[in-house]
């Protein structure tokens, strides 16, 4: 270990011991407050259920308080003697060592392919614009089933290549099996070509990431061999709904506070977030293999939130794993709709969970165990709400028809009274809400001092509206994921597993069908719930309306926070406003020129969209999709056979008559494909040819 | 003379050729000049034989090798393998009895020797 490895490793420690005493002394206060408000000062078991709910609830967001109060003064200062961009001072664009080369790796299954290389155009031009592209290749590692997409990402990347002229610098390959998914994609390249890198910085589909922060990356970790994994805390970008728009500002607004924060108390042992991160390559491969967790069921299988584990296996190899807290050109997009975010919380709610088996693995880090715990209670923590509030509804309601207990087993002197002392009730209640608001309070503080007139965020005023706006429909929104977390954890524990549904990431709004169909069941409960309490006890009703009122609404909600049209209505009047869209950095400007191009010229009547049909009619298609083809090796008769029968249904009924799993076979089989494109172009009747994209032009 | 129902077979294959050669990504002229030549050594014809003449073509004219890079190989959108192995690191997920375990082996090594396993 080099001493500056003990230096932070020592300051870690006293740092993390600092946050366990800063959590635990107000915990225990808030519990001993909250014994004394309850009707039997914490006695009954209902009320030592609900005081342990409330102990763990509590500790949890008070570690978001003071990792966010940690990460304001931290940015306060001038100068972080462990922050990993000092390494850069006095560093220019360029990457000395030709042996330092980057792959940079974008996983996709089944996405929008024009937006996939919209994003790879950016990133490469900003690259080549800092002269150091040379270091760096790029692959396309595809993971898609849908057989219209997958023709879509051949033409896609055969174009971009020729536009660039970057064959032999930009390489797309399908995987024909998922296993592991996005972790094994990745591990996938690592076995075929990870030893021609030293880096490889991991994309998500949608992220873009500017070419000097790239080259600064690969500076970082050739100036620091003990760093495995730089992560970079990437901006929410380009989305237009309302509920993504407030959430880019809140990204934007207090994301740095919080990254700081984290920086400061996780240093070495930071978190990998799965993506717009530099991996060190030789120990990845060597260390980070992820075993398939023994068992059917939910908590069994492929590892679902990987990077959690490759971060702990990387930090056991003895690798450090650092945020590089202050280093923009870095974007992401968010979830356009509630409905996503909920799809995609369903995936991480179950990946969470079964780090609980991973937990007390041997040698992981305290730090990593820490954040083991901490992802499994980001979802965890819905059910203790939901059962603290369901708790004290029992409570409430139990009060008005149970007998108080005046006189105990023991003898008293006096009889136990039931005392209500509401002031001590606020006095927790307001204590909580400074340790969820105080820090949106810090964040306005650190905007105006580093911007004193906030022109980025549209002004002062703006600004500090937008703060308040954006904790209302945070208000809003939390009692429905609440709701719908609980349910994943407990669907997860009873065995429902989760599949690997595509997510989505433009902004088509959410229909009221589709919102009913997922909400209806929480907005009668809500009903219910509210009903119940008012009926029995209308004081404590009060008390629960904000949760009561927010489930009622659930439906309006989901669909209003999903409108583009809202969303951009709040842009015009100057709110959610964030640094990136005020003034908009040159690779997302470049990003929506891309995406404004039109689509290349065809003679035939087909869109891009209708990949399988592109691949079987037109002749360049086809061509390029049977080039890629790897080597293939005819089968046994019977596999032959039913190919066969597949290419006669196929010009017997038309192309809709299959299946996309069929699809998938003929294009994973080149000498069928071509049959079939033969055939297809021979096909004599008009209806029958009209079906394969052959209209009859008119000529005379 | 052609009836009414081979000319409008011949259009369809005219159309259809013409349709091939616009699809093809070749500069104009040529795919024109391919689309007569297959027309007029056919004939009066089917699409099917159009088609094929067509095909025979290209293949005549070096067309058919599908898409080549520029030196004139085959086409590979991946860089040649270098492989490695990437095995799955052991997670140990009940360590506390993992533990346990060797300390009897070791109590019981201590006491009865090694061999008394065998």
């Amino acid at each position: 270990m080099t001493a500056f490895e003990l230096d932070w490793s020592r300051s870690a420690g006293r740092r993390r011991l600092l946050l366990i005493f800063l959590v635990l002394a107000p915990t225990f206060i808030a519990c001993g407050t909250m014994a004394s408000i309850l009707p039997s000062r914490g006695g009954s078991p209902l009320e030592i259920v609900l005081l342990a709910v409330f102990a763990v609830l509590f500790a949890w967001i008070s570690v978001g308080f003071w990792t966010a109060l940690m990460g304001f003064f931290l940015l306060l200062q001038r100068r972080n003697r462990y922050s990993v961009s000092n390494v850069c001072e006095g560093l220019g664009f360029s990457i000395e060592n030709p042996h330092a080369r980057t792959a940079v790796l974008i996983p996709i299954y089944n996405e929008d392919v024009k937006r996939v290389f919209a994003g790879l155009k950016t990133v490469y031009d900003s690259l080549a614009a800092t002269g150091s592209l040379d270091r760096f290749d790029f692959f396309v590692l595809s993971d898609t089933t849908d057989p219209d997409v997958w023709v879509q990402e051949e033409e896609g990347w055969h174009r971009f290549c020729t536009e660039q002229d970057a064959f032999g610098r930009v390489f797309y390959r399908k995987r024909r099996s998922n296993a592991k998914r996005k972790s094994g994609n990745v591990a996938d390249f690592c076995r075929r070509w990870g030893k021609n890198y030293r880096y490889m910085i991991v994309f998500d589909a949608d992220s873009i990431m500017a070419g000097r922060t790239m080259v600064r990356m690969v500076q970082m970790m050739e100036a620091r061999p003990d760093i495995g994994i730089l992560q970079t805390p990437p901006a929410g970008v380009n989305r237009e709904t309302l509920l993504a728009r407030a959430q880019q500002f809140a990204n934007r607004v207090y994301g740095p506070m919080f990254a700081a924060g984290l920086h400061f108390w996780q240093l070495g042992d930071a978190q990998y977030w799965g993506h717009n991160a530099i991996i060190r390559v030789e120990p990845f491969i060597r260390h980070c293999e992820l075993p398939r967790l023994p068992g059917k069921g939910p908590l069994g299988g492929d590892i679902l939130s990987h990077d959690f584990v490759e971060s702990a296996l990387m930090r056991r190899a003895g690798y450090g794993v650092w945020l590089a807290y202050d280093l923009d050109g870095s974007y992401e997009e968010t979830p356009p709709t509630l409905l996503d975010e909920l799809k995609r919380d369903r995936r991480w709610c179950q990946g969470n969970l079964q780090h609980l088996r991973l937990i007390f693995s041997r040698g992981f880090f305290p730090a990593h165990r820490a954040l083991f715990l901490n992802g499994i209670l980001s979802y965890g923590s819905a059910l203790l709400w939901l059962a603290f509030l369901l708790i004290s509804s029992a409570q409430a309601v139990a009060e008005v028809y149970l007998e108080p207990v005046y006189f105990l087993d023991t003898k008293t002197l006096f009889p136990q009274w039931p005392v209500w002392r509401p002031h001590w009730a606020l006095a927790l209640l307001g204590s909580t809400a400074v340790l969820l608001f105080l820090p949106k309070f810090f964040s306005y503080a650190l905007a105006l001092l580093r911007d004193p007139a906030a022109r980025l965020y549209g002004g002062r005023l703006r600004l500090a509206c937008g703060i308040l706006l954006e904790v209302a429909l945070s208000t809003l929104l939390a009692p429905v994921r609440m709701l719908h977390h609980s349910v994943f954890i407990l669907s997860t524990i009873l065995g429902k597993n989760v599949g690997w549904p595509t997510q989505s990431r433009d902004d088509r709004g959410t229909p009221w069908a589709d919102a009913v169909d997922v909400h209806w069941w929480g907005t009668i409960l809500g009903i219910l719930w509210g009903a119940l309490v008012y009926l029995t006890n209308p004081s404590f009703f009060w008390w629960i309306s904000p949760i009561i009122l927010s489930l009622v609404l659930s439906i309006p909600l989901s669909v209003l926070t999903s409108r583009a049209s809202l969303g951009k209505a709040f842009r015009r009047a100057g709110f959610f406003t964030t640094p990136e869209e005020t003034e908009p950095p040159l690779e997302l400007r470049e990003l929506a020129k891309t995406l404004q191009e039109e689509a290349p010229y065809s003679p035939l009547p087909l869109s891009p969209r209708q990949g399988f049909l592109r691949a079987v009619t037109d002749p360049c298609v086809h061509a390029l999709h049977t080039s890629l083809l790897l080597r293939y090796k005819k089968g046994a008769p019977a596999r032959e056979e039913a190919r066969q029968a597949l290419v006669e249904k196929a010009l017997r009924s038309g192309p809709d008559s299959l299946s996309s799993k069929e699809k998938m076979t003929l294009l994973n089989d080149p000498f069928h494909l071509a049959e079939l494109h033969r055939r297809v172009w021979e096909l004599e009747d008009d209806k029958q040819a009209a079906r394969w994209g052959l209209s009859q032009p008119s000529v005379d | 003379m052609t009836s009414i129902r081979d000319t409008d077979r011949w259009r369809i294959s005219r159309d259809r050729v013409l349709l091939y050669v616009r699809a093809l990504n070749l500069p104009p002229y040529k795919g024109l000049d391919l689309a007569v030549e297959s027309l007029k050594r056919t004939g009066p014809s089917s699409a099917a034989e159009s088609m094929e003449s067509l095909r025979a073509l290209l293949k005549e004219h070096g067309l058919d090798r599908g898409v080549l890079d520029s030196e004139g190989k085959h086409l590979a959108s991946v860089p040649p393998l270098n492989r490695s192995v990437m095995v799955p690191e052991e997670l140990d997920r009940v360590p506390w009895r993992t533990s346990f375990v060797q300390f009897l082996r070791r109590w019981k090594n201590d006491l009865f020797g090694k061999g008394c396993a065998r």
